[in-house]
């Protein structure tokens, strides 16, 4: 489905799309109890960097559409690499790779043959840690993504460029200097443009790798507002090793450790009635 | 599943902190109630005295919440964590109502002391003694982070009910058959009405013990949810 899908559909396409018979849906208490699509299933995966050493335990999940997806737990416990899997951004490390279980996104395993890596990324888009605008100017770096795809229109760009800062909250901030360097914004600008980036190809998902570590309360609290608003339009999934950012932004929280995915629940309980003595240790700050 | 130190050992001091200043103020009520009781019984005004003046309970509420907040805007506590800070709130609070109703009991047995002595004094013993009990095995169910026995407190403010009733019966009809005597009557009921709180009080506490330690808000639920609802084997 990945390899054929449309990059940009109506929200009557996405509608019917997301309603496609025999793709998983589950009553979720995050949208009052009416079906919520399974975008993103990970079922029972094994992952290592070099192989018969995994690092990723039997992890198995369900994300779900227009929800907002909390990864945490200690340095090292596997959130970010689950977290790279989903785009296959792993694949970059040739002795890398799943041993066992499968992703499927959208219903379509993403590491299946036929599978087309470029593809796969339109549809789930990354953030990174650090801001990592191109040494381009703000129109285009937006407009990169597009331009890659094959889209040149200049009328084409500019409307999916204004929507996509917008989106992004930043738009009132640069549109009188859009071709200005996109490195000559602050860092929490920096980081808006990234997100106006990722989401100018109107991805299905966005990975987050703690967005924020590097920006300051401010900046911080714009890009957690920013995932509020998106996730109307996006699914999220966001790693973090702030647990404050995670109880205020996430539908949802999964914590790791050492490998294993621990626990798995909506985040109002996650934060104030887990159900295994780790996930409370960890999160009250008595261990890691 | 509180029985690892927190890494910072300030977030374990300042919740250890609040926990014994909460305990304090249980304390520190439940004896002013006895103290009245006791003054009330004994009939001597110093001992009323002594409750009347207490302002250590009010002082002591305002520690608690102003320690409660800070661990909530310093720390940000979550989980059983969470639940103990505002559970030890909201028990602080309940404790100096108690305190207070331990002083209106002390003021009005200074009324009824300057009256001449009625026999009807008695009624308010049984209820006295059922309040005083549910104060303190509410405290102790706080104290040994105990949810059954919290529950077991909830499920005795009926049996206080139903003392409250047959005392305020009987109280009624001695005002009916000796009039002459409502002056020392009337705090008589006003007390009534004070130990019937204590219980309610008590109950509140006992509630926020249950939130706290299975996470489950029996507020305004009947017995039988709220033995359901926290998986407690209660005896209804």
């Amino acid at each position: 489905m990945i390899a054929t899908m449309e990059t940009s559909m109506s929200e009557e396409e996405q509608q019917e799309e997301v309603l496609t018979p025999g793709r998983k849906t589950v009553d979720s208490p995050v949208t009052g109890g009416k079906p919520s699509n399974v975008v993103i299933e990970v079922d029972h995966v094994n992952f290592g960097y070099v192989p018969k050493k995994d690092v990723l335990l039997d992890i198995s999940m369900d994300i779900n559409q227009g929800e907002v997806t909390a990864f945490i737990g200690p340095s090292g416990c596997g959130k970010s690499t689950l977290l790279r899997c989903l785009n296959r951004m792993n694949d970059l490390i040739p002795t890398a790779g799943i041993s066992k279980g499968e992703i499927r996104i959208l219903g379509t395993n993403i590491h299946a043959p036929e599978v087309d890596v470029i593809e796969l990324r339109k549809h789930v888009g990354m953030v990174f840690q650090k801001y990592n605008p191109f040494p381009k100017s703000i129109f285009e770096n937006v407009a990169f993504g597009l331009r890659i795809q094959g889209i040149n229109d200049k009328q084409k760009l500019e409307q999916a460029v204004e929507e996509s800062l917008r989106l992004s909250g930043l738009w009132e901030e640069v549109k009188d200097r859009l071709n200005a360097s996109g490195l000559g914004l602050s860092g929490g600008q920096q980081q808006r443009l990234c997100i106006a980036r990722a989401i100018a190809v109107r991805p299905k998902i966005i990975l987050m790798d703690e967005p924020c570590s590097a920006l300051d309360p401010i900046s911080t609290a714009t890009i957690e507002e920013l995932i509020t608003t998106l996730k109307k339009d996006f699914t999220i999934v966001i790693v973090t090793h702030n647990m404050q950012q995670a109880a205020r932004v996430s539908d949802r929280t999964g914590f790791f450790y050492l490998g294993n995915l621990i626990e798995m629940d909506l985040t109002t309980t996650m934060f104030s009635n887990p159900a295994k003595k780790q996930t409370e240790d960890y999160i009250s700050g008595r261990f890691g | 599943m509180q029985n690892t130190p927190h890494t910072l050992a300030t977030f374990e001091t300042a919740l250890q902190g609040l926990r014994s200043n909460v305990i304090r103020i249980a304390s520190l009520s439940s004896t002013n109630l006895e103290t009245a009781m006791r003054g009330l019984m004994t009939g001597t005004p110093g001992t009323l005295n002594e409750v009347i003046a207490d302002d250590e309970v009010n002082q002591l509420e305002r520690v608690v919440d102003r320690e409660g907040m800070e661990i909530l805007f310093r720390f940000n506590p979550v989980a059983s964590d969470l639940r103990d800070v505002l559970a030890g709130m909201r028990i602080a609070g309940n404790a100096e109502r108690i305190s207070d109703q331990a002083k209106s009991i002390a003021r009005k047995g200074k009324k009824i002391l300057k009256q001449p002595a009625v026999s009807e004094l008695a009624i308010v013993e049984p209820l006295a003694k059922a309040a005083s009990d549910m104060l303190s095995n509410a405290t102790a169910a706080f104290v040994n982070r105990d949810a059954g026995g919290a529950l077991a407190v909830v499920i005795s403010d009926r049996e206080l009910d139903e003392l409250y009733r047959k005392a305020y019966k009987e109280l009624t009809k001695a005002v009916e058959s000796s009039p002459q005597n409502a002056k020392a009557y009337i705090p008589i009921v006003v007390i009534l009405r004070s130990l019937e709180r204590v219980g309610d009080l008590a109950v509140n506490i006992a509630e926020d013990t249950v939130f706290a330690e299975r996470a489950t808000d029996i507020r305004h639920l009947d017995l039988d949810e709220a033995a359901k609802e926290t998986g407690i084997e209660a005896s209804i």
